[in-house]
């Protein structure tokens, strides 16, 4: 197996660096793009921006390191309006690492869509199952057992059953899960199915080589068979900048989550006027409820059981509704979404072991836009007043399950924390302005801002996942779809890297 | 998830920028003066100060339990991380902490600066900053906020009172697969 190589040890400098392909960012695209190529004999380098975090002595599931390393700008980064925190990750292996292992695929409604309406022609449902195959298996798919499910999840599932609702017991992509709990700062005990744990491996022993601390600058000769690629080392933490070498490639293949993709090819002088443009956040409302007995939620899978009731497939409109999903983290991500000050706040988290929290998931239209200002990525996106009315209405479902499961107070961690006590107070949560920075909202799952399309005027790359202007320069991440894939986008996105990836290998002329 | 400010903070409206210039220059004698705190990174003697005054607002001693964040030092932790921000974060930083110490003058009409307000003025101003008109106030108490909640509860010692036991892999990895 060959080595992954550390940028950030002393006097790291490579020079003549040259492969056939250079693939940015190792999540969900890259890191399958590079294995997928590896493994079809081909001369690979995977460079990543982050550390490569593996077992209990680096993942040591505590909040502040984790955040801290795990996450792109230490789980700061937010929308230009800063009322939503945009959870990306850092890391060898990307999202997958830090992410809620839910397998959720493409709905076949959602393929038509943009067949219909995004002119994805050769992207019917029956001709992206054998992708969507592939990333079920690389992720070991499999539906959480009975016995996994913790009580956090059982209450949600409690009231939903109670008022008659349709709700799913989720897949997910963890083997020998031990219930550690930590799944949001990375699995110690390996559990989890991820690109690191899978694709980085089978690309290292498929003779591809790996850069973790290598943040790509820029892509110079964009439409020429040799491209360069500057790259910055960085320090261990990848706090700071050290030194900086070259590689020089044939194709690359840009996979740095929708905000680093753009902001990498506009750093680059690449892209139309597309780029950027339809950006997706999906933004997440918390919602906690106060129990009468112990959850002790922070225990168990985290996510395991979602109210799927009010979720909308349609081939007209693609993925809309909401859905509302249990979870939990570690006491410190908690007490970080607590905005009450003095008593107050101390008083709820006092109640953490009592305390059963949700998500409530709620798809929007592509209406944000990344730009770069001196070079810095900005992602201006204002949340609609459709959406912001679906919101509501999740709210009030989650907020109506946990009392019909029996809850003492729901809290919407807004600011003043809205606290309601009854199903009578439910209108409390109509007066929800989401006006900015008055609630706390979550992005997990960006998408778009580079999306296929057969026309240049609108779309940044075309069917190939090939940015348009380039030759030899793509696109292979969450910022490919052209609106909302699925409530969750690890599987989408390694679906379509095995699409896009088996389109390139079909392009230069080799087998699949 | 430590949102804290990036060049947001630049854009703040003309009138807190002029307010909060002639605040730092000329009415700085109302804030009084700051200990010497060794070690700082980035973070004045007069910021530290302050933020630690925040710190204790937000996540006060007694109540539920008897820790709270100035028993863990959150201002030095917040000094530590602003150290390896980027320069321009850190100035942000610095000139949301001023404009927190000046709020009082600033946004309340009063005579005294925050560290030298009441505990339960503090209080009342800071739970302010939260709920306030101005869009860039509730981004500063968002930012600190999430920073204190973040770091606080991460804290060992705070476990015990949300019976919390601690890292699981430890206690729970030597447990037959599949029974969480």
């Amino acid at each position: 197996m060959t080595e992954i190589f550390d940028c950030s040890a002393d006097g790291f400098a490579p020079h003549d660096l040259k492969c056939e392909y250079l693939v940015i960012g190792s999540g969900c695209g890259g890191g399958t793009a590079a294995r997928v190529l590896a493994e079809a004999g081909k001369d690979v380098i995977l460079l990543e921006e982050g550390g490569d975090f593996l077992g209990p002595a680096r993942l040591t599931q505590r909040d502040t390191p984790m955040y801290d390393q795990l996450y792109v700008d230490r789980g700061g980064r937010t929308n230009k309006d800063r009322t939503i925190n945009i959870l990306s990750g850092r890391v060898l292996g990307g999202g997958g690492v830090i992410n809620a292992s839910d397998v959720v695929p493409i709905h076949d409604s959602t393929w038509e869509f943009w067949q219909k309406h995004h002119g994805w022609k050769d992207f019917s449902p029956t001709a992206m199952a054998p992708y969507k195959a592939k990333a079920l298996l690389d992720l070991s798919a499999n539906r959480i057992e009975e016995k996994q499910i913790n009580r956090n999840n059982q209450i949600l599932r409690q009231g939903v059953e109670k008022l008659g609702w349709r709700g799913e017991v989720m897949l997910h992509n963890r083997l020998n899960c031990q219930g550690l709990g930590s799944c949001l700062i990375g699995c110690p005990a390996g559990a989890k199915q991820n690109p690191r744990m899978v694709s980085i491996n089978k690309a290292l022993a498929a003779g591809a080589r790996v850069f973790v601390r290598a943040r790509a600058l820029q892509i110079r000769d964009a439409t020429t068979d040799k491209k360069r690629v500057e790259v910055q080392t960085l320090d261990a933490k990848g706090y700071h900048p050290t030194n900086r070498f070259a590689i020089d490639a044939r194709t690359v293949i840009v996979a740095a989550n929708p905000v680093g993709t753009v902001a990498l090819l506009r750093n680059s002088h690449l892209g139309n006027r597309q780029l950027g443009q339809r950006v997706s956040l999906q933004p997440q409302v918390p919602c906690v409820a106060l129990m009468p007995d112990r959850v002790n939620a922070f225990d168990g899978i985290p996510q395991a059981y979602a109210l799927t009731e009010f979720e909308r497939h349609d081939a007209e409109v693609g993925l809309t509704g909401f859905r509302v999903e249990s979870i939990f983290g570690t006491p410190g991500v908690l007490g970080s979404l607590v905005s009450a000050p003095g008593a107050q706040g101390k008083a709820l988290m006092a109640q953490l072991d009592h305390i059963a929290a949700a998500l409530v998931l709620v798809p929007d239209q592509p209406v944000g836009e990344i730009k770069v200002n001196s070079g810095r990525p900005e992602v201006d996106y204002t949340l609609t007043a459709e959406w912001k009315t679906r919101a509501r209405q999740a709210v009030r479902s989650a907020a109506r399950a946990y009392f019909a499961a029996g809850a003492k107070m729901v809290v919407v961690p807004a600011a003043p924390p809205v606290l309601i006590h009854s199903e009578a107070e439910l209108a409390k949560i109509d007066a929800l302005t989401f006006d900015p920075v008055t609630i706390s909202l979550i992005s997990a799952h960006q998408q778009g801002g580079a999306r296929l399309g057969p026309d240049e005027s609108t779309s940044a790359c075309d069917l190939n996942g090939q940015v348009w202007g380039t030759r030899g320069v793509f696109v292979c991440d969450g910022s490919v779809f052209p609106s909302t894939s699925s409530s969750h986008t690890m599987t989408p996105i390694i679906t379509m890297a095995h699409a896009l990836t088996d389109r390139l290998l079909q392009r230069v002329g080799q087998p699949n | 998830m430590t949102a804290v400010s990036r060049r947001r903070f630049l854009v703040l409206s003309a009138s807190a920028t002029a307010l909060a210039a002639s605040a730092v220059g000329g009415l700085g004698w109302l804030r009084g003066s700051a200990p010497n705190v060794d070690g700082l990174r980035v973070l004045s003697d007069q910021q530290y100060r302050t933020f630690a005054a925040i710190a204790r607002t937000h996540i006060p001693q007694g109540g539920a339990f008897a820790e709270g964040a100035v028993d863990f030092d959150l201002a030095r932790m917040f000094d530590g991380y602003l150290a390896d921000q980027p320069s321009a974060d850190q100035r942000d930083a610095g000139m949301a902490i001023h404009l927190v110490e000046f709020g009082p003058l600033l946004f309340d009409h009063g005579a005294v600066t925050f560290s030298n307000l009441t505990p339960e003025q503090q209080l009342a101003h800071w739970s302010g900053w939260g709920t306030a008109g101005k869009q860039m106030r509730r981004e500063v108490f968002w930012s600190f906020s999430r920073f204190l909640g973040l770091t606080f509860y991460d804290h060992e010692a705070v476990w015990p009172h949300l019976n919390y036991a601690g890292p699981s892999f430890a206690r729970l990895s030597s447990r037959p697969a599949g029974n969480p």
